[in-house]
């Protein structure tokens, strides 16, 4: 079965959309994203990954009349959220941005917006950012001086509530630093409700020249949610990224993490780890461009995968001509707990300069029986083995989470669901 | 420095050394491809009727069919109806039924050639089946290979002596519609080697194949088939050249590989082929299908390759690990230089329980070549005990050159271990320096750093190919360090 987006009933949607500064913005999204049609898994990108669910969901969402959740519908979660992490807390909830938390921001003394009063022209470039735009409410604009103090780091916190009706939202954050600033972020992605639902979200953050930036991403999505988001980076000269992303929930879950060496000197660091359960499905993409040398840059992501679960990495290094000085790493681990469990695993290298030391490491396997072994002679039954095994391979990617404050309650939440994943392996 | 340069941009400009001519009357059918050429292939093999249909069953798919364009190569497209699909040396007409027979002008290609054919075959003991163009010239020691029992002949005789072998084997690794490329050499192919191991016996010399392309404006659609029955051991080797020419040519082969139980192939090639000029004016498209199936348990496949030639490669010598315990190896050298591209790799497919698969691939690029390899390592949820090591290196000589590694790993059985590693790097100035301070020139240098870079798989070659492809290497290179 083929699925496409229904067009006509997108231009109806995107006409219904208010008269603002991002219309003319909505309706070229709206004809790029008719150009170049959704993705299938013909397409490389998408090989492992299909989003008919998610096309069908939008679909069907379209053909309700195109209505989603009021915002600030479901505040025990967001307090949830906002009182476990300690930051200036941005939240757009169900697609739509809580004027109050950026009044609370502002007196915080961040420089933030909303997007239509900040800017109204974008870049296309993927189809999944071109709905982003066409079916736009209002999303953030964020501007971090040189010279602005923050002591807590900004989180954004994306909210769905997926009351009884089929749910589709987007959501989008610009950020700006300008040269020699400093800002930590958390991104964090949490749903409610048990109604099928759709969140895309973008956000793009472009680093000025010497800018520094920590970057930690949370999806905790309810399991009858999927959502496709993407990351774009821009690196200025000398500035540093450094990023931990931690997929816990979700249905259907895409991650595209793009990220652009403009700058000579910048240095990336893109962590992830990915947990994954019965009927989960989560793909992440990550692709950095070297464009100019020297730069460095690391990547590790890891994955524990359980019941009957899929998931798919796909890291992508390109070493651009004149690029030269470029040192770049990729490596990415895999522990299969299960019969029915699938890892598609694909790290590439496009390289088109000389000077140049690039490398890439991945493994798959299952627990080690040695191990086990040796931990049950020391008196622990097999769970408690798996358990501590699973939880040290894990605890790699949480030591280096660039917010050092959050390691320890993103350790107790790692552990939390790789409990419930272990449940049940023998 | 500059004087060194200048001694290397000498060294870089050789040319092809195998770019000769034969000057021999050609039988070639004119340009285009329909169902009339294909029924006329047919009869010019005096091919028995399911042939024919095998053939034209092929030729439907393939009309269907389209392209592919994922790989990481740009050339300009073949344009299918300029093509012949058949050219035969005209001397062949009659068939000789010795090496006496054969026109000593294609005996003197061969001699250029530096193949053991003829007298030099006894001394080397390797038997040949030497393919020019379209057809098999000459297939020296058959008697003694049917001594023990082992079939080593030209594809077309197969099929009228042995069509029992051919209906039972033929498409059944690569099926007529498994590509383009397979369907188009399954309705043209026009010859190639035939093997057959009986059960038991371990062939009592290595068995070798040597292909040309002469005539211009030809395609080269050979077909090899080797069966291994039970407990059987073949190694064999592939070479092959090409003359000189501007325009491109285009050879899709598809070679296919059946080892039963416990049955062992090692299938070597050394693919020089016409590269093209330093401007990538000409060369050949070398778009093949290999692939081999570990029918049996205990069987083992191994790919040996060393990829100096051509000016599109585009190949990806694969194995089917289907029986229990069955093992996989890959091992490939590819070189680029000039504007050379080149996208290979391979496939290893587990199925069966306890299967091995082993992949090392060095590439090498230098001058404004585009280097690939493209692997795919999958485990079915049914392969319990499933082992892959991959390592994959790239060498980068210049600074117009790409080296790209396109990785696919799907596994779908939890007690898998796959380890996948990959590097890119350049020769160091402190490696060279340190050669150098010894005495070594740097032209030496370069060879010995690239050689103990490919060392794992020539190792992996039978004698006197290893000694072929290190010389190959050391020319491909010549002077790409500067």
């Amino acid at each position: 079965m083929k699925s496409a987006l229904k067009i006509d009933a997108l231009r109806e949607a995107v006409a219904r959309m208010p008269n603002d500064r991002l219309s003319d913005a909505r309706l070229a999204a709206l004809q790029h994203l008719d150009d170049q049609g959704t993705p299938t898994t013909r397409h490389e990108d998408w090989k492992y990954t299909n989003l008919a669910s998610v096309i069908d969901l939008s679909n069907q969402w379209l053909a309700d009349g195109a209505e989603s959740a009021p915002p600030g519908s479901d505040s025990a979660t967001i307090d949830a959220v906002t009182s476990r992490f300690d930051a200036n807390w941005l939240i757009i909830a169900n697609g739509k941005v809580d004027l109050d938390s950026i009044a609370l921001a502002q007196e915080a003394g961040i420089g933030v917006a909303l997007l239509s009063d900040s800017i109204a022209t974008f870049d296309f470039d993927a189809p999944l950012a071109d709905l982003n735009i066409a079916l736009l409410h209002d999303g953030l604009c964020l501007r971090i001086e040189a010279e602005s103090e923050l002591s807590k780091p900004i989180g954004i916190l994306f909210i769905d509530n997926a009351t009884a009706a089929v749910g589709v939202t987007q959501a989008r954050v610009e950020i700006e630093l300008a040269a020699h600033s400093e800002a930590s972020f958390i991104e964090y992605h949490a749903s409610s409700g048990t109604a099928s639902h759709y969140a895309n979200t973008v956000v793009n953050l472009d680093l000025g020249d010497n800018a520094r930036v920590s970057y930690v991403r949370i999806q905790d999505r309810h399991h009858a949610h999927s959502q496709t988001n993407r990351l774009g980076v821009h690196l200025g000269r000398d500035s540093r990224f450094s990023h931990c992303a931690f997929d816990l929930g979700g249905k259907l879950i895409r991650n595209d993490l793009n990220i652009q060496v403009t700058g000579p000197g910048a240095s990336a660091s893109f962590h992830g780890l990915y947990l994954a359960g019965d009927g989960q499905h989560i793909d992440n993409h990550t692709r950095i461009d070297h464009r100019v040398g020297p730069a460095r840059s690391r990547q590790e992501y890891r994955g524990i995968l359980s019941e009957y679960s899929r998931c798919v990495w796909n890291g992508k290094v390109i070493v651009h001509a004149g690029a030269d000085g470029t040192d770049a790493e990729q490596t990415n681990h895999n522990l299969l707990l299960s019969e029915n469990a699938e890892i598609d695993a694909k790290p590439e290298l496009e390289i088109y300069a000389d000077d140049v030391k690039c490398a890439h490491g991945t493994t798959i396997g299952t627990l080690d029986e040695a191990a086990l072994f040796y931990l049950r002679t020391r008196g622990l039954d097999a769970q408690e083995g798996r358990q501590l095994l699973t939880r040290a391979f894990a605890q790699i990617i949480v030591n280096m989470t660039p917010i050092t404050a959050m390691q320890e309650t993103i350790s107790g939440i790692v552990a939390d669901r790789l409990a419930n994943l272990i449940d049940g392996v023998e | 420095m500059s004087t060194s340069s200048e001694k290397l941009e000498s060294l870089v400009n050789r040319r092809y050394e195998h770019g000769f001519v034969t000057d021999i009357e050609t039988d070639t059918m004119p340009p285009g491809l329909n169902k009339d050429v294909i029924r006329a292939i047919s009869a010019r093999k005096k091919e028995p009727e399911f042939m024919l249909k095998w053939r034209l069953r092929a030729y439907r798919y393939w009309l269907t069919m389209q392209e592919p364009t994922w790989s990481h190569v740009r050339y300009t497209p073949v344009d299918y109806d300029s093509i012949s699909y058949y050219a035969a040396p005209k001397s062949d007409k009659d068939g000789p039924k010795s090496l006496d027979e054969v026109d000593p002008k294609l005996l003197e290609t061969y001699e250029k050639l530096g193949i053991p054919l003829h007298e030099r075959a006894r001394l080397a003991g390797v038997a040949v089946d030497a393919v020019f163009d379209s057809v098999s010239v000459a297939t020296t020691f058959k008697e003694k290979l049917s001594e023990a029992g082992v079939i080593f002949c030209p594809f077309s005789e197969a099929v009228r002596d042995h069509p029992e072998l051919i209906r039972k084997y033929l498409g059944s690794v690569v099926p007529q519609r498994d590509n383009f490329f397979a369907a188009l050499n399954s309705a043209v192919f026009s010859d190639g080697s035939f093997v057959y191991i009986p059960k038991g016996v371990r062939c009592p010399m290595e068995l070798s194949t040597y292909f040309r392309i002469n005539a211009a404006n030809t395609g080269q659609f050979e077909r090899t088939l080797i069966i291994a029955d039970e407990g059987s051991y073949v190694s064999y080797l592939e070479g092959c050249t090409a003359p000189m020419r501007d325009e491109n040519q285009l050879h899709a082969a598809v070679v296919e590989l059946i080892a039963l139980k416990d049955a062992q192939i090692k299938y070597s090639t050394v693919q020089n082929w016409y590269p093209g000029d330093e401007n990538g004016k000409g060369g050949i498209y070398n778009f093949v299908t290999k692939r081999g199936d570990c029918r049996g348990a205990n069987s083992k496949i191994s790919w040996t390759q060393v990829e100096t030639g051509s000016a599109i490669t585009w190949k990806y010598p694969s194995c089917i690990l289907r029986g229990d315990n069955s093992v996989g190896e890959f091992y490939s050298v590819a070189v680029v230089n000039n504007y050379q591209q080149a996208d290979t790799g391979t496939k290893m497919i587990h199925i069966g329980r306890n299967t091995r698969s082993t992949i090392v691939s060095k590439g090498i690029s230098a001058g404004h070549a585009q280097n690939t390899y493209r692997g795919l390592v999958r485990v079915m949820p049914q392969a319990t005990g499933a082992r892959n090591h991959t390592q994959c290196d790239s060498l980068l000589i210049g600074k117009d050159c790409g080296a790209h590694t396109f990785p696919y790993m799907e596994i779908r059985n939890p007690s898998a271990k796959i380890e996948h590693e990959a590097t890119t790097s350049k020769i160091s100035a402190d490696q060279l320096f340190y050669c150098r301070q010894r005495g070594i020139s740097e032209e030496d240098a370069v060879n010995m750093i690239v050689n103990g870079f490919c060392k794992e798989v020539f190792k992996e070659l039978p004698m006197e190919f290893a000694v072929e492809a290190q010389a190959l290497l050391n020319v491909s290179l010549e002077g790409a360090v500067g």
